[in-house]
């Protein structure tokens, strides 16, 4: 017989009735520092006593309460607990707070949806997922950027409606680090989170309203995101190997007239213009090219299928006290262009936690690195696969040398010859260190370090250059940018938890300090001995230093927080925050920011447990607060003078740097929001709906100006105020839950409205032509199209004035409004045994330009859309497009701008897309001994239903390449 | 409730002393200074720039370079010397789109041309750098009386260059002569006349404030003849015709600084004596960039040729056309390209600089001016003297009218490609339509070109837009 208090060795698997469960936390009721976790293959070994009882516990499950009863082998089923996801914390930023007590709007993502996505970005991954949350790619290069905007756009200024980032509490500048003449292939600005692993994110959170995003003051007014990397889980040391293969191909193409088609509207062109002589420039039709070759461009320059390579290495493991993560990944991506070019991203992440055995010291440490290098085609083939006469020349000449077709053409391929090429190197630490005062009393710091340094040039060598011209390197040329970013953050804060009687209260106080500093410089180089020595800027005969500046930014903050909740029922959060930033003149640099929130969960009365029994969870919150807005760049408010690149007799000049205007202040936003949170039937449905209604005033804008003035803008605080409201729905149902098979789908709506509420002295304003009072501010005026003349085949406009002529300033009264009117997802998640199939789809209704924005005048020396076949010819004609012109018809030319400025030019662009499929297997444990395995099989953008005139229809930067499609096989192996 | 709020207070000594803790850390940090920042050391105020003379010179010189890369004049293909050759009967574009010369060529330009609106935001960009000048030295205590005199001079000088152009390509427009923005971004169209009273104004003062020597070496700044061509030039197109012949002689009297050199090969290199003003290259090497632009070496040419109608002009031993011009071959096609400026390429050191301001000008101003107001004997004299350097005989005109029409003639073969000159002669003698209204693209309303639409549409006082667009 043994002794009931001796030690034995205890072990056994966990599972959720088919698969094991890994990390699940395991403690011996009563005993400190008892608690193992499971490994991989969901086993456990601890040493318990025959009396003990185990604790047995996991999230997303129901903690299991397990008596050992004098086993060896103990193994443990746990039953899937819903609500207990009521119960995750869920990240605010400065404080975490219980999913079911949170008073603000904080929409989730975490790394199990993240992980079915073959994405590089991780805004990639969030797309349709998020309601209020609305993301578009802006181009299908790889390293390219996309365009996030949480709840509408709220500032005038375009490049004023990003959120803050927050990487494990480390604000990540999102201010530019490309230049326009080195980053020509990727239109806007480089995403910051192409820095970030998707891989490396364990949560992803959006804070929206007010209530949420007080605490962030000045930087909170365009919403913020937090994103919360991996850490380690105690237990069994685990290493997991994700691999994956994935190929990318253009989405839709723009249908295009055949060499036939072509050639007949060419001919019709000229005619029409009254030429019979066809002009000595016109290679197409004067007989210098063949008349009947035809080539698909768009095929032949963006037909092509890009590469995607990836591969990540995990190792986690370390005990109670001490637990580490650090992880590896290289990825590399190739282009749908011809030629070689490649996108190659790698990173380290690395995170580290210890604490202390009486649990009142706790550091933690998390920094990440990544390296990423581009290179691309010195510009996108897109716009030139549209443009290029499809019976232009081959390609390359009987030697496989380019053709150059004696001069007549400008060989597209001839463009790969010049180099958009990157590198970018960053690195983001933080440390988080926490004592306990006393109880329920905690001193916090966080310490954090970004270094981001990047590299970018655009080369055009003289190879690109027909060589009858006879270039050599002398001609070539390349611009130069360097970019060296360091920040650096200190935030120490306060944190006292009490609870007395019914009440809880919680404090949060704390502080900012906060220093960036950008150092650029931008050089231009021609003239190189030698082709090969592009690089070299000493073998340059004309270097030249565009700019060599260093901005500071230093922002400094004191933020708090109340929170009392009374009874577990009424729940009051108080924000505020005190920001000064250097970006304002003297005098300007500090303002206040602050919201209060509540909550009431009313489910919890007794009045409704009594009567109301299939009500799970029921919750009424709602939140009135400001944030504010600061992006504007540094040092606007002075009046100064800086070298302007060029040298005049040996002197480098000094020109006026900006308009300057001393009295600029902070934006400020006012957001409320109310929402309604119900689960029933024991939380397997869950409804959200919320209402929310920001208004963003005293709006800092780079006020456009004519040029008379000498600049195209100034910094300059307008009287306007803009509204954006709206309804999000969310909506989460477990319609099937069997111990083998699970279905769930969530779907998530947005409803948006946009406003501006009032712009005193609009009509005098540059505004006049872009703004309505009453309309949202992403509408465009346009000109009203009243068909075609049928005498003069030439598209006619409402003469709004009736002046009896058309103009662009006075004639566009037809708004139309560019931001979608709702959009959403659908995603279903089926699970039986080992497999899982994941589908997601996404729907926008939105309006959009069609291709008449952006072919220009049909008839040119450039190809057109195959629907444009359909124009005038002759009077009486009833023809959809205006008649062609060779490019001498100045009317028509005219005419077809005003088109493209138009309602004609605006089309429905909504459409449902299946934007992602995943499925995966894990192999049954017995097949693998030693690991555990898995496959998947996902996909991204596979389908699109949509009745839009023109490419892909979520994309709004016409004449770039647009997202791809991408299928990817992928391989998981932990052991 | 009280009971409980006791009891915390009393629970939570330690708290409350934390907190009172931060608040103190708070409030020593706290000082504002914390996010006060230097100022950054790329750049320097306004008001330093103007108490050093290198720095307010820097300032000055600045503009020029800004001519040179982005002015109206600029060498470039987005220079009126390319565009506007393009636009009357000097050049043919074979470059095609809409970004290109080939919408001058066909005369069918609309008012969103992007290098219509980046021509106009240039010149007042250049032009409120001037008013800056002028500010800064009127406000500056260090800078010494006689450099005030030379920068205040030579930035009326470029404010009046600027509006020059800007009235004779568009018209009405605004003459802009303040920093202030919140005035210029409401600017209103000045008449054609009032805008030249404005231009003439600013360049008498200028004459009295520029010194009659060059500050600089190879005449890249400024003096007091330049501004003299300039106003000459400006009497010749308002009808001015004594004020345009008195203006030119004051020039032309200049003997010790302009001397006529008969040699062709002379004239576009960089120590010409017939010089008045020209722009510094880039760097050292770098030669012009009309140079750049219009020599072409095998065909079809890349961007323009010179057009049969210019080369057919040319009367048979007119040594301009061989010195001028040169012909290039594919062996079937025949092209012509401007060869006043020989260099293309770099060179070792530079051998031409891009002439604004020539002597022969001058003459030809002069003899206008002389025809028109009956002095026909001193109008031919003037004229004769370009013609014999071509290798030309004595002119057969013989009365005022038919002089007149030898020396646009005159002009035509001497002036091309040179910003324009030949499109402003057509237009201020009322030959435009005549000339070039067999042109497909042209209309009669084409005499100028359209204003930015960008600019309408964010100056509702701008109002209206040129005829035709």
């Amino acid at each position: 017989m043994q002794s009931p208090h001796q030690q034995n060795q205890i072990n056994g698997t966990v599972t959720d009735g088919t698969n094991p469960l890994t990390g699940v936390t395991i403690s011996i009721k009563g005993k400190r520092n008892s608690t193992v976790s499971s490994d991989f293959n969901g086993q456990y070994i601890l040493s318990a006593t025959a009396t003990d009882t185990l604790l047995v516990s996991f999230i997303g499950f129901k903690t299991a309460i397990v008596p050992i009863s004098g086993r060896k082998i103990v193994n443990v089923q746990l039953q899937e607990d819903i609500t207990s996801l009521q119960e995750v914390r869920v990240n605010a930023g400065y404080y975490t707070v219980k999913e079911s007590e949170r008073t603000g709007s904080i929409a989730k993502i975490s790394s199990k949806d993240i992980e079915k996505q073959p994405v590089t970005n991780i805004l990639a991954a969030m797309q349709g997922r998020m309601a209020g949350v609305s993301i578009t790619q802006e181009t299908g290069v790889p390293g390219g950027g996309f365009n996030i905007n949480i709840r509408g756009v709220n500032s005038l200024r375009t490049d004023g409606n990003a959120p803050l980032y927050i990487i494990d509490g480390v604000p990540y500048s999102s201010d530019p680090i490309s230049y326009r003449q080195t980053s020509t292939t990727i239109p806007g600005e480089s995403n910051p989170l192409n820095s970030i692993n998707p891989s490396d994110i364990e949560n992803l959170e959006i804070l929206k309203d007010a209530d949420a995003t007080a605490i962030y003051g000045s930087r909170g007014a365009n919403g913020v995101v937090l994103i919360t990397t991996k850490k380690g889980k105690a237990g069994v040391t685990s290493f997991t190997i994700n691999t994956s293969h994935a190929t990318g191909t253009v989405t839709r193409m723009l249908d295009m007239m055949n060499t036939q088609q072509y050639l007949k509207m060419r001919r019709q062109a000229f005619a029409n213009d009254g030429i019979t002589t066809y002009p000595s420039n016109a290679y197409d039709v004067n007989g210098r090219w063949d008349q009947n070759r035809y080539t698909d461009w768009q095929k032949e320059l963006t037909g092509g299928t890009a590469d995607i390579l990836s591969m990540q290495g995990t190792v986690s493991g370390g005990s109670e006290q001490t637990r580490f993560l650090l992880s590896g990944n290289y990825r590399t991506e190739s282009t749908v262009f011809p030629g070689d070019f490649l996108y190659k991203k790698g990173g380290a992440h690395l995170s580290l936690d210890h604490k202390s055995e009486s649990n009142k010291f706790r550091i933690s440490f998390s920094g990440g690195y990544t390296a990423q290098k581009n290179d691309l085609p010195w510009t996108d083939l897109t716009l030139l696969s549209r443009n290029l006469a499809p019976n232009a020349p081959a390609l390359y000449d009987a030697q496989g040398n380019l053709n150059w077709e004696n001069s007549t053409w400008q060989n597209p391929l001839s463009n790969l010859e010049g180099k958009n090429r990157s590198e970018t190197y960053d690195l983001v630490a933080s440390t988080l260190m926490t004592f306990q005062l006393a109880k329920g009393i905690e001193f916090k710091s966080s310490f954090g370090f970004t270094d981001l340094s990047s590299d970018a040039s655009r080369t055009a060598p003289s190879t690109m250059y027909n060589p009858a011209y006879n270039y050599g390197s002398e001609y070539s040329s390349i611009f130069k940018n360097t970019l060296g970013r360091q920040s650096w953050i200190v935030e120490p804060q306060l944190n006292w938890h009490s609870a007395f009687g019914r009440s809880e209260i919680d404090v949060l106080l704390g502080s900012t300090f906060q220093n960036q500093q950008t150092k650029t410089r931008i050089e231009e180089a021609s003239g190189f001995t030698s082709n090969s020595l592009i690089y070299d800027l000493t073998s340059a005969s004309y270097l030249s230093v565009e700019s060599d500046e260093m901005l500071v930014y230093k922002y400094q903050a004191f933020y708090g927080r109340f929170n009392y909740t009374f009874s577990n029922k009424y729940i009051l959060n108080l924000t505020g925050r005190r920001d000064g930033s250097s970006r304002f003149g003297p005098g300007k640099q500090f303002a206040n920011f602050g919201a209060i929130g509540a909550a009431w969960l009313f489910y919890r009365e007794k009045w409704i447990e009594n009567n109301v029994s299939f009500l799970s969870f029921g919750k009424l919150r709602g939140s009135y607060g400001t944030t504010g807005n600061d992006q504007i760049g540094d040092y606007q408010f002075l009046d100064t003078y800086s070298s302007s690149g060029y040298e005049y007799q040996g002197v480098h000049g000094l020109q006026p740097l900006r308009l300057y205007n001393p009295n600029f202040g902070w934006e400020t936003n006012k957001k409320l929001e109310a929402a309604f949170e119900l689960g029933f039937l024991k939380d397997r449905v869950m409804l959200t709906t919320a209402w929310y209604q920001n208004r963003s005033s005293n709006q800092l804008v780079g006020l456009p100006l004519p040029g008379t003035t000498g600049f195209t803008t100034i910094q300059s605080n307008l009287d306007a105020t803009v509204q954006n409201n709206g309804l999000e729905i969310t909506l989460r149902t477990i319609n099937i839950q069997k111990p083998n098979f699970n279905w769930t789908t969530s779907f998530n709506l947005s409803v948006a409205k946009n406003k501006l509420l009032s712009f005193p002295g609009l009509e005098g304003s540059p505004y006049k032509n872009d703004y309505v009072i009453g309309q949202p501010i992403t509408i465009r005026k346009l000109f009203h199209s009243t068909g075609i003349n049928p005498q003069t085949g030439i598209y006619e406009f409402a003469d709004i004035n009736g002046d009896g002529q058309i103009s662009y300033a006075d004639d566009r009264e037809t708004v139309r409004n560019f931001s979608p009117k709702y959009f959403g997802g659908l995603h279903n998640q089926f699970t039986y045994k080992g497999w899982q199939l994941d589908f997601l789809f996404q729907f926008v209704k939105q309006l959009n330009f069609n291709f008449a924005s952006t072919q220009g005048y049909a008839g040119t020396f450039r190809n057109q859309p195959a629907e444009i076949v359909n124009s005038w010819t002759q009077p009486g004609d009833n023809a959809q497009y205006q008649i062609y012109t060779s490019g001498v018809n100045q009317e028509a030319m005219q005419a077809s701008e005003y088109y493209a400025e138009s309602d004609a030019a605006v089309s429905d662009a909504s459409y449902i897309r299946l934007k992602n499929i995943s499925l995966s297997y894990d192999l049954p444990q017995e097949w693998l001994k030693i690991m555990h395995c898995k496959i998947s099989l996902q996909a991204q953008n596979i389908f699109t239903i949509t009745s839009y005139k023109g490419a892909d229809p979520e994309f709004r930067e016409a004449g770039f390449l647009p997202p791809l499609r991408i299928v990817s096989a992928g391989f998981q192996f932990t052991f | 409730m009280n009971q409980e709020i006791y009891i915390f207070v009393k629970r939570n000594k330690t708290m409350l002393f934390s907190a009172w803790l931060v608040a103190l850390c708070g409030i020593l940090f706290s000082c504002d200074s914390f996010v006060d920042t230097d100022q950054p050391n790329s750049q320097l105020t306004s008001s330093a720039v103007f108490e050093s003379k290198a720095t307010a010179e820097a300032a000055m010189t600045d503009i020029y370079a800004q001519i040179r890369e982005n002015g109206i004049i600029t060498g470039k293909l987005s220079g009126i010397g390319n565009l506007m050759g393009n636009y009357s009967d000097e050049l043919i574009a074979y470059e095609t789109g809409s970004y290109s010369s080939e919408p001058f060529y066909n005369n069918s330009i609309l008012a969103s041309n992007a290098l219509i609106s980046s021509m106009w935001n240039s010149a007042y960009n250049q032009i409120y750098a001037a008013n800056a000048v002028i500010n800064g030295v009127d406000n500056s205590i260090a800078l010494a009386v006689a450099d005030k005199s030379q920068l205040k001079g030579e930035a009326l000088f470029v404010r009046a260059l600027n509006h020059f152009y800007l009235v004779n390509i568009f018209g009405d427009v605004p003459y802009v002569a303040t920093t202030d923005y919140k005035a210029n971004s409401v600017a209103t169209r000045m008449t054609t006349i009032e805008v030249y009273n404005k231009v003439i104004a600013d360049l008498k003062v200028a004459i009295d404030l520029l010194p009659q020597d060059y500050v600089s070496a190879n005449r890249v700044r400024p003096n007091k003849a330049t501004a003299q061509a300039l106003l000459a030039r400006v009497y010749l197109y308002t009808g001015a015709w004594s004020e345009a012949s008195n203006m030119a002689s004051a020039v032309l009297n200049n003997e010790s600084l302009y001397v006529w050199d008969e040699n062709l090969d002379n004239i576009f290199l960089k120590e010409s004596t017939t010089t008045i003003w020209q722009l510094a290259p880039a760097y050292e090497g770098h030669n012009t960039e009309e140079g750049m632009v219009f020599i072409f070496s095998s065909g079809p040419p890349p961007t323009v040729a010179l057009t049969n109608e210019l080369m057919s002009s040319f009367t048979a031993g007119d040594l301009r056309k061989s010195h001028w011009t040169l012909a290039v071959t594919d062996g079937t096609d025949t092209w012509y390209h401007a060869f006043k400026y020989k260099e293309k390429t770099d060179t070792g050191a530079t051998t031409e600089y891009s002439i604004i301001f020539r002597l022969a000008e001058q003459y030809l101003i002069r003899a206008e001016a002389r025809a028109q107001q009956g002095d026909l004997i001193g109008a031919k004299e003037d004229l004769n003297k370009i013609r014999h350097t071509a290798g030309l005989t004595d002119t057969s005109a013989d009365n005022a009218s038919d002089i007149v029409d030898a020396i646009i003639k005159e002009r035509r073969l001497e002036f091309f490609t040179e910003h324009g000159q030949r499109f402003f002669d057509l237009k201020r003698t009322g030959k435009l339509d005549a000339v070039i209204g067999n042109k497909l693209g042209w209309n009669s309303s084409d005499s100028l070109w359209p204003l930015p639409q960008s600019e309408l549409q964010v100056n509702p006082y701008l109002k209206p837009q040129n005829p035709g667009y």
